[in-house]
């Protein structure tokens, strides 16, 4: 109407000033990144002259005259005004635009604007994934946004990586809620990046809200990609690269380490000849390589499609094929506008995966903590037979096990001196164990969309998840020592499945009058979740009788467990109403209840409510139009979330059983029965309160972005699992899951970008984004005040090195502080901290934080014609690790170099690190805590994209070719094997027994379009 | 797939409102409700056994043992192992000098005889009531249970909580400590109970099972432990008067494979070679109804001790005999009993053998005095043959037999005034192991003495040595030297059990602790 007017106004000054053009028709193609772009819009600018592109992109606008100027637009994409120039042929090539204020972004059950939006989300889309060689979403996520926190388990293919949304909400599991294509989803390991869209992290209570019980954590919202109507486009992108270890550490070479045992009494120990690298030793180079091959496109007016395949092959920088990933991706996403008011649309992926692993997260028997502690003096290989041991000979026949051998038949070195558990890694890693993931699963989801009415639209959507997992273990007959050995073959198989269903059913009305513009959502769903573990058996077979690992043979079905069912049920009502003045003043109010099987009857249901509020300054008449701020908006938020992960149901009752721990309880043949564990009938909802503040701002022209947010993220009656952290021994049996205690995490985030085209045509982005984290346990229910509950083990130390504690971060390092070394006798000084005039293990206290104070990450492209330069930085501050793979029970083992370098030798020494005979005491000490700080160049990637024209030209539209070092360069002071430590679990976060390094990678891509 | 199309139909049609509280209920799975589980005769036998598989749990837990907790406190056995910091938490307690009240084996120990008095009182508390026929049985067996348990504990911790319900909730977990006499006097209640109950041997459903005779020997000898000589010897009548009990005739075959739940056994925990436990199904940490625990203690490998000729198995290396236990039996003029206990490295090297030092951490073996040990030895005929030997041993545990309660009805008399009464039930131990009787005129203090030297030998490796000296006054001299202090004489509280335990702070703590 507005447009209307003004054209018609303008076509009444033209007239006036009696300026008359010759008219004339144009016609041309709108693509985006070589693809045609079909309803994209071409109006004459100041007129109503316009027309939309056709499916194949393809437009004719007729009656244009010869100094009109053309403006395209699609939405997504930055508008362009075109001068006409007299041409008649105009083909235009839109471009994504990533900071319009327009974007829309995906909340829960819904979209909106981005300029609307009141709550904390993140945002991470297809272009920052598309050329990343991390083979998994979580990894793909690090550094990438604010708040968000990315860590590992381990760098062995295909393991997964813990995400934390602003912090460790809880004392046990903190994963968000993950939701793909509208589907919760247990893991999002199995899409691959290249499928995905976009990725939303929502990260404050009140756009969490919606989710209720599941949302205290954070929500990551994954959109894969749809079709576009109009023609085909066929993509196909490629990555080989190779893999290896980057790491600075260093351990005791042969002679130090003779002269450090001789030095701590143990004369046996003799130089032999041998001096083992183990670090070189046990790592060794290792493909990957990666095929995607997509196709889109429409099928009719009506339908468009997206259908990819995928392919990856990752070798592992351990054991090679034994800790390797193979993983293999279809999906199919298809919609349909039916009629006018009705849409249908399916979404369906199938990933198949097999994934090897070597021994790992244990603290005595893993590849990489036997790499750590083995001595120098044992030759990876003997170099001939006749250098094998006697006693290794000896052991072999006594024990009727063969000698351990390499792939061309050369026997492994058996530890010289090194005792215990102690084994050659390169032999653990290689010829011993075996583990395989074999894995299937389907996530697909369906909806139907009704629009009845303008502003009204129904919609229905059913999701599915299913999985079948495999899980098969073997281990080999070895002796090297009574504590490491095996006598037969052994062998088991775990085989689970899990069906997950979700019915969801919601209405969305829109309605604007004046410039009162409002949204209701209202819903209802409903799930369900079963996991059935079909076989669990184990055995072993003896060396003479072995005819290969057959699970279906007796001797491997020796002992079968029960494992219970795992079902799960909830159901929900949710709605929400947002409001904006004019796009002015904004509020949001949501609400949900959840009904849940996992709580005492009393307590069934939680109800969650969230508010939020804007407001868009910049949309003031007071704002000055010139002002270089472009765009400013305050908000506020304040919102409420449960959870319920960790809790089994049926909590409030003692129940009575035969089985334990998936073995039936037996005593001589006879049937037993003991309690499971106490009845809890009081335990109630986790709730995660959040206060929200925020501020968006773009300036120059929108070139600058920069978004602050602070938080404080309550938790209350964190749930926690284990009962037996409140349970006094003489109560006997353990309580069932309880309320724990109230953590408080709280920090600012930041994320700032500029983006510009210089007039030379050279375009280049910084982003970045720091956040900082305090985590705080505010108050521990049950349990007396002073005392805390304990956390993961290390050898040999039974008071555990972390903690959860009333005023400490979650999960700290617990041990004794030390002050120097005595320099009379080289003994560890420990800091009497009870201040009773004695060393004992009540002096233990808090000796660093898993926690880093700052996280920060960022990128910087530049692009130049062809040429692109993406620069990927990731790092933290502030974070201690602490080493746990030290064997106390074991003195001859090796350590790393500063324990030689630093320690004392004779009387008069100020060392940093004890004598020789003292080092065991220093393994629950801080001595083994280092400041984990680093900063990491996830990538450094160069790339060269082929003009359209020379493309096009060889039938491509478009064609990048690029190489990349991933994770290659570290910088950090800590002294281990690789800064990002991993971890198993959610209280042994930045403890390192000794983990499997993220590997570094050279990379040559290649990615093409038809 | 029913319910669900159920669940679906019946959301689709009433909305969740209907429907919801049958769609979120799902009952756990292999469980039972205590009210119904307890209605029945076979159920309660399943409690019952439940109680036993937590006394085998408790005694042969790998790493924390009841069975080494107890032992190695006794300057009958040192900790030995790979190193001296092997197992530290057992090298503490054979040190006496840093036992720490976060030792790990000590809690573990706390824990499971409080897991076993825990189920005990939840088959007491549901039984007592009804009308089941096995209900008086299962009353005697299980307060036997009960009584066992709270004497272990409070020999090993003195004043301790006395629980004799099953807590409904958190709010029942605190509980103040009871003095030790209090536990007494609940330890006679239910062993009376027990007498009253429980079948005499000959009568008892399973070998396994206690019998009248094991209450009344474990009266007798919770009574001694009071220092109630007079009184403790009815007991100990009854049960040397019944002929369902007496010593085996070869002292060998009391430990052996052959004779378990033979005639001496008052109370024996069993362990079966038959589940064919490997590397990778071994529960570390869990029950396992083989005996890792012999596994634990069996002579060095590793090139350090050669077996050849001994039927032995190599093994972790726990558990070394003193020298001066073996000094005791020469002095004795033991040789068959000091055969069936330990073998001197002489007696090793002549059967085939060998001991090679330099093979050890260090060129020297730690904790080794000069002979290894043969009771609960690594015996290749006490595993499965054809399974991982390592860890199938089936040796039981002797926990309570009738030698000992010769030993203590001689110390009664002996402290009772009736010396001839005392020689005659201690010559029945010296007869049995090839001795001599004692002079016809030892008697008072010396008579004592000879028990006590007796007791010694017989007990050797079975965990009584400490405890006696303790109630006898005599650690402090006999384990001069070693790092024994009188805190040592009971064990600290668990820390764990006083952070949780709101009834209990750190005042609470044994002195010394």
């Amino acid at each position: 109407m507005k447009i209307n007017l003004l054209s018609k106004a303008l076509l009444v000054v033209s007239l006036l000033f009696g300026v008359h053009l010759q008219a004339q028709t144009i016609t041309g193609k709108v693509t985006s990144s070589g693809a045609p772009l079909p309803g994209a819009s071409i109006i004459v600018k100041g007129t109503s002259n316009g027309t939309s592109t056709d499916f194949d992109g393809n437009y004719t606008l007729e009656n244009v005259s010869s100094n009109a100027i053309l403006q395209v637009s699609y939405l997504g994409f930055v508008t362009q005004e075109i001068p006409v120039e007299g041409r008649s042929v105009i083909n235009v090539e839109l471009v994504e635009d990533t900071n319009s204020l327009d974007e829309v972004v995906v909340v829960g059950y819904g979209t909106k604007q981005k300029s609307l939006v009141t709550g904390a989300i993140s945002s991470v889309d297809s272009k920052q994934i598309k050329s990343s060689s991390n083979q998994r979403v979580e990894q793909v996520l690090q550094g990438r946004t604010s708040g968000v926190t990315v860590t590992t388990s381990s760098g062995s293919p295909g393991q997964g990586a813990q995400i934390r949304i602003r912090g460790a909400g809880s004392s046990g599991n903190s994963e968000p809620l993950y939701i793909v294509d509208g589907m919760k989803s247990a893991s999002i390991a199995t899409i691959a990046p290249g499928d995905i869209e976009n990725i939303e992290i929502l990260k404050d209570a009140a756009s969490a809200a919606i989710y209720g019980t599941e949302g205290a954590n954070g929500v990551v919202l994954i959109t894969t990609k749809r079709g576009r109507k109009g023609k085909i486009n066929v993509g196909f992108s490629t990555q080989l690269g190779t893999q290896f270890v980057n790491t600075d550490m260093e351990l005791m070479n042969a002679s130090q380490f003779v002269q450090y045992m001789n030095e701590a009494g143990v004369g046996t120990v003799v130089d032999n000849g041998y001096d083992t690298n183990w670090i070189d030793e046990t790592f060794e180079n290792a493909p990957i390589t990666r095929y995607d091959i997509n196709v889109s496109g429409g099928i009719g007016e009506k339908t468009s499609f997206y259908a990819s395949m995928g392919h990856l092959e990752q070798e592992g920088v351990v054991g090679k094929e034994n800790s390797s990933f193979k993983r293999k991706t279809f999906r199919v996403n298809v919609n349909s506008d039916i009629t006018d008011f009705i849409e249908v649309g399916f979404n369906g992926t199938y990933t198949l995966s097999d994934r090897f692993g070597v021994v790992e997260n244990s603290d005595t028997r893993g590849v990489i903590q036997n790499m750590l502690i083995i001595d120098p003096l044992t030759p990876v290989t003997y170099p001939s037979e006749s250098d094998i041991p006697q006693t290794v000979i000896d052991n072999a026949i006594a024990n009727n096990v063969p000698i351990l051998r390499d792939g061309n038949g050369n026997a492994y070195g058996y530890p010289s001196y090194s005792t215990g558990e102690v084994i050659n890694p390169v032999a653990y890693a290689n010829a011993i164990n075996s583990t395989l993931n074999d894995d299937r699963q389907s996530l697909y989801t369906a909806y139907l969309k009704l629009k009845p009415l303008k502003g009204l639209e129904i919609t229905t959507r059913y999701g599915r998840e299913s999985g079948k997992t495999d899980i098969l273990n073997t281990v080999n007959p070895y002796f090297v020592s009574s504590e490491a050995a095996n006598t037969g073959y052994t062998g088991s198989q775990n085989k689970f499945e899990r069906r997950r269903w979700l019915w969801e059913n919601f209405i969305t009305y829109e309605k604007s009058f004046d410039k009162h513009n409002f949204k209701l959502l209202a819903g209802y769903s409903a799930e369900d979740t079963d996991v059935i573990t079909t076989i669990s058996r184990s055995g072993t077979v003896s060396v003479d009788e072995f005819t290969g690992f057959n699970f279906e043979l007796p001797g491997f079905n020796q002992q079968i467990n029960t494992v219970d069912p795992f079902f799960d049920n909830m159901v929900s009502t949710f709605g929400r109403l947002s409001y904006d003045y004019d796009g002015k003043y904004l509020f949001e109010a949501s609400i949900r209840a959840d009904k849940s099987d996992k709580f005492p009857t009393a307590n069934k249901t939680g109800v969650f409510p969230a508010f939020s509020a804007g407001w868009v300054v910049s949309k003031e008449d007071f704002w000055k139009e010139d002002s270089f701020l472009d765009y400013l908006k305050v908000r506020a938020s304040w919102g409420e979330n449960g959870s319920r992960t960790n809790l089994r149901g049926n909590s409030d009752q003692t129940f009575i059983t035969t089985v334990l721990n998936g073995l039936g309880i037996n005593y001589l043949g006879n049937t037993g029965a003991q309690i499971t564990g106490f009845a809890n009938t009081n335990l109630v909802w986790e709730t995660s309160e959040q206060l929200n503040f925020g501020v968006d701002l773009r300036a120059l022209d929108n070139k600058l972005r920069f978004t602050t947010e602070y938080y404080k993220k309550t938790t209350r009656d964190a749930i926690v699992s284990d009962g037996s952290l409140i349970t006094p021994g003489s109560a006997g049996f353990v309580s069932n899951e309880f309320n724990a205690g109230t953590i408080v995490n709280q920090g600012f985030e930041f994320e700032v970008g500029y983006t510009d085209t210089t007039d030379g045509g050279f375009t280049y982005s910084i982003n970045a984004n720091l956040s900082t984290l305090k985590n705080e346990v505010t108050e521990i229910l049950f349990v007396p005040e002073g005392t805390s509950l304990v956390g993961a083990g290390a050898p040999q130390n039974g008071d555990g090195v972390t903690r959860f504690e009333e005023g400490q971060p979650s999960w700290y390092f617990y041990g004794f502080e030390t002050n120097g070394i005595d320099p009379a006798t080289g003994e560890i000084i420990k800091v009497d901290t009870d201040n009773d005039g004695d060393i004992d293990n009540l002096d233990k206290t808090f000796i660093g934080s898993p926690h880093p104070d700052v996280l920060y990450g960022g990128n910087v492209n530049l692009a130049y014609k062809g040429f692109d330069l993406n620069v990927q930085f990731q790092g933290t501050i502030g974070n201690d690790i602490m080493a746990t793979y030290h064997q106390p029970s074991r003195p001859i083992t090796n350590k790393p170099v500063h324990f030689f370098d630093n320690r004392w030798t004779q009387p008069g020494d100020n060392a940093s690190f004890p004598g020789a005979a003292n080092v065991i005491d220093s393994y629950d000490t801080d001595l083994v805590v280092e400041d984990g700080s680093y900063m990491r160049i996830k990538q450094l990637q160069l790339g060269y994209t082929l003009p359209t024209s020379f493309a096009n030209k060889i039938k491509l539209q478009n064609f990048r070719v690029y190489v990349s070092l991933d994770d290659f360069f570290t910088f950090t002071k800590y002294k281990g094997l690789d800064p990002e430590i991993g971890n198993f679990n959610f209280n042994s976060i930045g403890v390192d027994r000794g983990f499997y390094p993220t590997a570094a990678r050279a990379i040559f891509g290649l990615s093409a379009q038809f | 797939m029913k319910r669900t199309f159920l669940a679906f139909l019946c959301v689709a049609l009433f909305g969740i409102i209907a429907c919801d509280d049958d769609f979120t209920t799902n009952e756990r799975q292999n469980v039972q409700d205590l009210e119904t589980f307890f209605l029945e005769e076979t159920n309660v036998e399943q409690a019952v056994i439940g109680v036993y598989d937590l006394v085998q749990f408790n005694y042969g837990r790998d790493w924390h043992s009841a069975f080494l907790v107890k032992l190695l406190a006794g300057d009958d056995a040192n900790a030995a192992g790979g190193n001296s910091g092997d197992q530290q938490q057992l090298q503490d307690i054979d040190d006496y000098t840093n036992v720490v009240s976060s030792n790990p084996s000590i809690t573990s120990i706390w824990d499971i005889f409080y897991r076993t008095i825990a189920l005990s009182n939840l088959i007491i508390e549901n039984v007592q009531d009804s009308d089941l026929s096995n209900k008086d049985r299962v009353l005697a067996e299980v307060k036997f249970m009960r009584a066992w348990c709270y004497f272990e504990l409070t020999t090993m911790f003195g004043d301790i909580p006395l629980r004799l319900t099953v807590p409904q909730g958190a709010e029942d977990f605190g509980l103040a400590k009871s003095p030790r006499a209090d536990i007494y006097a609940q330890i006679e209640s239910d062993l009376a109970d027990a007498i009253t109950g429980l079948p005499d041997r000959s009568g008892v459903a399973d070998n396994f099972r206690v019998s009248k005779g094991s209450a009344e020997a474990l009266m007798g000898k919770v009574l001694v432990f009071q220092e109630k000589y007079s009184e403790s010897l009815p007991y100990f009548q009854s049960v040397i008067s019944n002929p369902e009990h007496d010593l085996e005739p070869n002292p060998a075959d009391v430990w052996s494979i052959d004779k378990e739940f033979g005639i001496e056994s008052l109370f024996e925990i069993g362990y079966v070679s038959t589940t064919s436990r490997d590397w990778g199904n071994i529960a570390w940490g869990g029950r396992n109804e083989s005996n890792l625990h012999i596994q634990l203690m069996g002579p060095r490998g590793d090139g350090i001790f050669g077996l050849d000729g001994t039927g032995l198995i190599n093994g972790w290396g726990f558990n070394l005999p003193t020298s001066k236990l073996v000094d005791a039996f020469d002095s004795a003029g033991d040789v068959t009993r000091k055969a069936a206990t330990v073998m001197s490295e002489e007696e090793l090297i002549a059967a085939g053998g060998f001991v090679d030092a330099s093979a050890a951490t260090g060129g020297e073996i730690w904790d080794y005095e000069g002979a290894i040990r043969i009771k609960y030895a690594t015996k290749a005929e006490d595993t499965s043959p054809d399974g991982v030997r390592e860890l199938n041993y089936s040796t039981n545990f002797r926990l309570f037999r009738y030698a000992e309660v010769l030993l203590l009805a001689a110390e009664a008399y002996n402290k009772a005034g009736q010396d001839g009464n005392a020689r005659t039930e201690l010559n029945k131990v010296r007869n049995r192991a090839g001795l001599a009787d004692v002079d016809s005129s030892l008697a008072g203090n010396a008579l004592f003495d000879a028990i006590v030297n007796e007791k010694f030998l017989e007990l050797a490796h079975e965990g009584q040595r400490f405890w006696d000296l303790v109630r006898w006054g005599r650690a402090a001299t006999e384990l001069s030297g070693t790092g024994y202090s009188s805190k040592n004489d009971l064990f600290p509280i668990p820390i764990t059990e006083i952070e949780k335990n709101t009834e209990i702070t750190m005042d609470d703590q044994n002195p010394g602790y």
